[in-house]
């Protein structure tokens, strides 16, 4: 019985790449409204930043609940003894305090380690896919769970907003607060730093900031995963990706969508760069 | 969702028991809002105990009514009353219970009414109400139950919720009431609070205990923007702000009224409420005895509290600085005009020296500010070809270390700011920043002091003449066509983005006039008017 992976929606990971890992992803929650979306599941990212836009109220977001994961955890616990939980950073979101809640209403013999990212969006999911190479090469719980902690460290977001209007209505805004303000427009550039949002500098023109995350990816020597993602500019990131490919085999940098979640902060124009550091020996 | 039409004691009791319960969830949060000099260091604590001590009386109330639980509230409030927010708190519920008074239940209608009574008695117990704190808050959640009503709502969710959103957004409009807020970029925390309790109440009325349970408060934004406050560079003593004193007052036949007119001039923010038996009293002041004294010859004292707010006001510079990326270095810009200081400012520089074109600041100056910066590591921005050398000497007159990066017009200055890297080090922010300068192009539009003759164009005296990146190469007879002469000299296939920084003597529908023109022959720049507010030079304008 190898070990199963659970992660959470914010992980961006693609059905495709769901399908090919075995994962099972359980989704937060997006709301407008009245009305409560799974994120990725009952709302698309395309239908989610059309409303984004043009809806006058700006939607909320909650974390799955205990109840989610617990079900998750039973319905895996039938075919393995062991489960690895990889989430969102718990300075980001309460997902960690859920699924580590779950576990009180597991029933029968199930191991369930979990691992806060520290980070999100695909800087989370190539932590996921990485242990799920580890599990394929044959490592158990322990090994796997203790791998994807080390991998934290070597897993960096670099995001490109177009504004900062949602992440400060959305109250994380963190350390990037001090990019608040501004006389001038300027577009900010954002890391993930000890679990919550930090700046990097700032840009006047989106273009600017793909040169910027271009150079960022030139600046790493050992690059195990890359990875790019868009909200609403498609073609911005597309561009982005072939520019890459310059420096990094193209075929291999995972292309995603920012998911709703994600995006109730990030807002629409957002690029996501996710990039894991190979270990050094 | 079912209507309510009518609430009994009971269910009065139970809201603001499951309020409080909510209330308790964010009470770090909220005491993480807090700001000096407000008064005291923990409003979402102290409201929060404030709450429990209101709720126990409420639950040991003999009486079931609406009036009973109220009245015993109010009681439980005085009794436990903690901190400022805790006081102004008390008062409401005061005014809740005399707004209820003799009412078995209450509908929509009174309610509204209640909460008015409420409003009014919070302002009354303070000495000087101050906008923009929880009695703005208050008051305005009042005003919406009012309007409800008014506008023949009966159903008492209905009412609450457009409470709830009022008070949201009287909570996130504190900043603009208040300057301490506005400064450190966070909304009223005593205002949060009553918000969190209204939005707790609403919640159990909808019947979403159970989420309630799985859910946090959340925390209201702050509208404006934070902008790092720029150090004062003149050095102006500290005003002490002394402690923080407050008890409550047990006797027969006391006379708040007249205990406020004895304090009154004996310190700042002070607050008596109470009744004949108790009365709870909160002031700031440099020489707490003498409050003690004069109050222990009217009765006796309880839950004597002093604090040393100076000790506090260290606390909070401390957690100023959290919230501010932590880099160790501080940039440093030197600028003339007020829009063009706010620019640096907003931009996150430490401190800007007041200086450009023909009032170069000197050595001592620029050494001053660095002095009163409290980094180690100082870049300085010249932005300007005159004030380099001065700036570049400071390095051999402080401790500090000190990197110059050679911004010869605002524009590089604002580039190079731009592009500092808050995960980069010192050393490498100073090459990233002077790295940047290439992707600026500056023009400056000022009038010739007197007729010469200079790179082949002959110029009269006060005509407009225009400078790219410092050398002069345009003459013309308005600055607009000045402008355009320099424009037409650039590659614009690469730029993106023009700011125009009009100068103190413009008015800003001409430099609107001159975006116009710019934006209308090169439809894909993206055009940004700013005042920058410097002397001399009509327009600065950068180009990237």
């Amino acid at each position: 019985m190898s070990v199963k992976i659970v992660t959470d929606t914010l992980s961006d990971l693609t059905d495709d790449l769901v399908k090919e890992w075995g994962l099972t992803v359980v989704p937060l929650y997006v709301r407008f409204g009245k009305q409560m979306y799974r994120d990725r599941v009952d709302i698309t990212s395309e239908d989610f930043y059309r409303r984004l836009v043009n809806e006058p109220v700006l939607p909320s977001t909650t974390q799955p609940t205990p109840n989610d994961f617990s079900e998750v955890y039973n319905k895996l616990a039938q075919e393995t003894d062991e489960i690895l939980v990889v989430v969102v950073s718990s300075k980001l979101s309460g997902t960690y305090q859920s699924a580590a809640q779950a576990r009180d209403y597991l029933k029968g013999k199930c191991r369930v380690e979990i691992v806060d990212s520290h980070t999100v969006a695909l800087a989370e999911g190539l932590i996921v896919i990485a242990a799920a190479k580890a599990i394929k090469a044959g490592a158990g719980l322990k090994e796997v769970a203790q791998m994807a902690r080390q991998a934290v460290s070597r897993s960096h977001l670099i995001a490109y907003f177009d504004t900062l209007k949602y992440l400060a209505k959305g109250g994380r805004i963190g350390k990037a607060q001090g990019l608040l303000g501004s006389v001038l427009s300027v577009k900010p550039i954002l890391t993930v730093k000890d679990g919550e949002m930090a700046p990097l500098t700032r840009v006047r023109s989106m273009n600017a900031g793909l040169d910027y995350l271009y150079n960022t990816v030139a600046g790493y020597k050992n690059i195990e995963g890359l990875a790019v993602e868009h909200a609403t500019t498609p073609i911005d990131a597309d561009n982005l990706v072939e520019r890459l490919g310059a420096i990094y085999p193209k075929e291999r940098i995972y292309r995603s969508v920012i998911s709703p979640v994600i995006g109730t902060y990030a807002g629409p124009n957002a690029l996501a760069l996710s990039i894991l550091e190979a270990e050094t020996p | 969702m079912s209507k309510i039409s009518v609430i009994a004691g009971q269910e009065l009791r139970d809201m603001f028991s499951a309020a409080t319960s909510w209330l308790e969830k964010s009470s770090a949060d909220i005491d993480a809002l807090n700001v000096f000099p407000v008064p005291d260091g923990d409003t979402g604590t102290n409201m929060m105990l404030t709450m429990r001590s209101t709720m126990e009386e409420a639950y040991r109330a003999p009486d079931h009514s609406a009036a009973g639980v109220a009245h015993a509230m109010a009681k439980g409030a005085l009794m436990g009353a903690r901190g400022n927010s805790g006081v102004i708190l008390s008062q409401i519920w005061r005014g809740l219970a005399q707004g209820l008074e003799e009412k078995e239940a209450f509908n929509a209608a009174e309610l509204a009414e209640a909460l008015e009574k409420s409003a009014q008695t919070a302002y009354k117990g303070v000495s000087n109400p101050v906008e923009g704190t929880m009695l703005t808050v208050i008051h305005d959640a009042a005003r919406a139950a009012r309007a409800q009503v008014e506008e023949g709502n009966d159903d008492i969710v209905l009412v609450l919720e457009a409470v709830v959103d009022a008070a949201g957004e009287s909570v996130a409009n504190t900043p603009r009431l208040l300057k301490v807020l506005k400064d450190a970029g966070v909304v009223d925390a005593g205002g949060q609070g009553i918000y969190t309790l209204f939005e707790g109440a609403l919640r159990y009325l909808k019947g979403e205990t159970e989420q309630m349970r799985l859910r946090k408060p959340q925390m209201i934004v702050s509208e404006l923007p934070y902008t790092a406050p720029l150090p004062q560079v003149s050095g102006i003593d500290e005003v002490p702000y002394g402690y923080c004193t407050e008890f409550l007052l047990k006797g027969d036949l006391l006379e708040p009224e007249e205990i406020r007119k004895r304090l009154e001039k004996k310190g700042e923010s002070l607050i008596v409420v109470g009744d004949d038996s108790a009365v709870r009293i909160h002031i700031h002041t440099l020489n707490p005895g003498n409050i003690i004294s004069v109050a222990s010859k009217l009765g006796t004292l309880h839950q004597v509290s002093i604090r040393n707010m100076d000790e506090q006001h260290q606390d909070f510079l401390e957690m100023q600085k959290e919230k501010m990326p932590i880099t160790d270095t501080a940039v440093i810009a030197v600028a003339a005009g007020d829009g063009l200081k706010e620019v640096f400012g907003s931009l996150g520089a430490a401190a800007v020296v007041p200086g450009g074109q023909t009032m170069n600041p000197s050595t001592k100056d620029i050494l001053q500010t660095v002095e009163a910066t409290s980094s180690e590591n100082i870049i300085i921005l010249p932005n300007n070809k005159n004030i380099i050398a001065t700036a570049n000497q400071v390095q051999s007159l402080t401790q500090k270390k000190i990197k110059v990066v050679p911004t010869r017009t605002i524009p590089q200055g604002v580039v190079a700011l731009l592009a500092f890297d808050y995960e980069a080090d010192f050393k490498a922010n100073a090459e990233i920043m002077e790295k940047a300068l290439v992707s600026v192009k500056t023009i400056e539009i000022t009038r010739s002091v007197r007729a010469t003759q200079i790179n082949g164009l002959k110029i009269r005296r006060k005509q407009p003449i225009g400078l790219l990146d410092g050398e002069l190469i345009a003459v013309g007879d308005t600055d607009l066509e000045v402008v355009d002469q320099l424009l037409s000299r650039l590659d614009l296939d690469e730029a993106e983005v023009v700011t125009i920084y009009y100068g103190a003597e413009v008015e800003k529908a001409d430099s609107e006039e001159i975006s116009a023109s710019i934006t209308s022959q090169y439809p894909k720049l993206q055009v940004e008017v700013i005042r920058g507010g410097q002397p001399h030079y009509s327009y600065i304008i950068s180009v990237e």
